[in-house]
């Protein structure tokens, strides 16, 4: 019987623990909040690695700066002893946050796939820019040959003429 | 037997040979972006925007009530997205300033912060309004007890100083390090540590009092 009032006990305890360890009107509230904040400036970093462009990456830093005023106002409300409103608050912030990260992670794709054909362009053009380098220096080359050619040929032996013996 | 290659033939696959080489080299540089020094910059205006007037009737003998209006401002030049946050202090002439060196920040207790989350080449620049509300005085030794910062009250039972002389507000440029998932006082490039701070002096007197 002991064990089993034990267990009840205990799990009513975690039960309620659990329960309020997502409160965002407390400080593990707010730290969730900064926590899913900071995962949304790191998913931004990366977007800009992959080479986001800078209109996207200003939209993605407004919405970082408005979740950052959200928590901030979180923070003030919680101080101010209006548990709610900074739960409220928090709880829009993490939703805001998380919207963050998916569309920067979307963005980064993008970005990723178009960094990506950008490389394989750059470089696929090295051998055609070779071949028509190639192909200008030899038919360039074989053009001055034939121009030097004719030349020879149309040269012509001109007799010096002497000058008349003085009668 | 192995057919003899002509000499236009061996020209041309020198040449493509060399265009190759040539052209990769190109590409790489192309599509490397270029190392450019990241650093921060920081600074405080006067009320008017500009580096003058920082105190009322350029006076820097601060009476109790009297608002104080300055702009603080920073840019992002990390070449990344960067989460910033200036931390503001008070310290009297006797509490150690940051140290450049040793990349230290001030000892002094922190009135206030203020964070934003800052792109490549941005500049944030907010009003910073401050007023001391209270100032207490006990045999000489003044301190500025209750402070007013873009309409947050601070308290202050830390920082004093005798006759209220060489009081200071610092600014110091932290910034968000996603290595040790902490903020750092300055900006970390590569192996290297810098920081940025600045300081504003002034004198606290109560009305009717000189110092």
């Amino acid at each position: 019987m002991l064990p089993v009032v034990v267990t009840a006990l205990l799990a009513v305890a975690f039960s309620y623990t659990s329960s309020t360890s997502t409160s965002y009107g407390s400080p593990e509230g707010t730290d969730r909040a900064n926590v899913e904040f900071r995962a949304a400036i790191l998913a931004v970093r990366e977007a800009e690695t992959a080479g986001a462009d800078e209109g996207q990456l200003r939209i993605l830093t407004e919405q970082l700066n408005s979740v950052l005023w959200m928590i901030e106002r979180a923070e003030r409300l919680a101080l101010q002893g209006d548990l709610e409103g900074a739960a409220v608050q928090a709880d829009r912030s993490v939703e805001v946050s998380k919207g963050v990260v998916l569309e920067a992670s979307r963005v980064r794709d993008g970005a990723s796939l178009r960094t990506y054909y950008g490389k394989v362009l750059t470089f696929g053009m090295v051998p055609v820019a070779s071949l028509l380098v190639t192909a200008i220096t030899h038919f360039g080359w074989k053009w001055r040959r034939r121009h030097e050619l004719d030349r020879l040929m149309r040269m012509e032996i001109k007799g010096v003429k002497e000058p008349e013996e003085e009668t | 037997m192995t057919p003899k290659l002509s000499e236009d033939v061996k020209r041309a696959i020198m040449v493509f040979i060399m265009a190759t080489i040539v052209f990769t080299m190109l590409a790489y540089v192309a599509i490397t972006p270029r190392p450019r020094e990241q650093f921060f910059q920081i600074y405080v205006l006067g009320e008017t925007g500009m580096a003058e007037r920082y105190y009322p009737e350029n006076n820097s003998d601060i009476i109790v009530g009297r608002v104080v209006k300055w702009y603080v401002g920073t840019t992002n030049f990390m070449g990344s997205v960067q989460y910033v946050v200036i931390k503001v202090k008070l310290a009297n002439s006797t509490i150690k300033a940051p140290d450049d060196v040793n990349h230290v920040p001030s000892p002094a207790p922190v009135l206030l912060e203020f964070r934003k989350v800052l792109t490549n080449n941005d500049t944030w620049e907010f009003p910073f309004i401050w007023v001391m509300k209270e100032v207490v005085g006990d045999r000489g030794v003044v301190s500025p007890t209750i402070l007013e910062i873009n309409n947050v009250k601070i308290r202050n039972s830390h920082v004093s100083a005798l006759r209220g002389c060489n009081l200071r507000i610092v600014f110091e440029l932290w910034t968000y390090d996603p290595q040790s998932d902490s903020f750092v006082f300055g900006w970390r490039t590569g192996a290297e540590q810098r920081v940025a701070w600045l300081q504003m002096w002034f004198n606290a007197t109560r009305p009717g009092t000189s110092l």
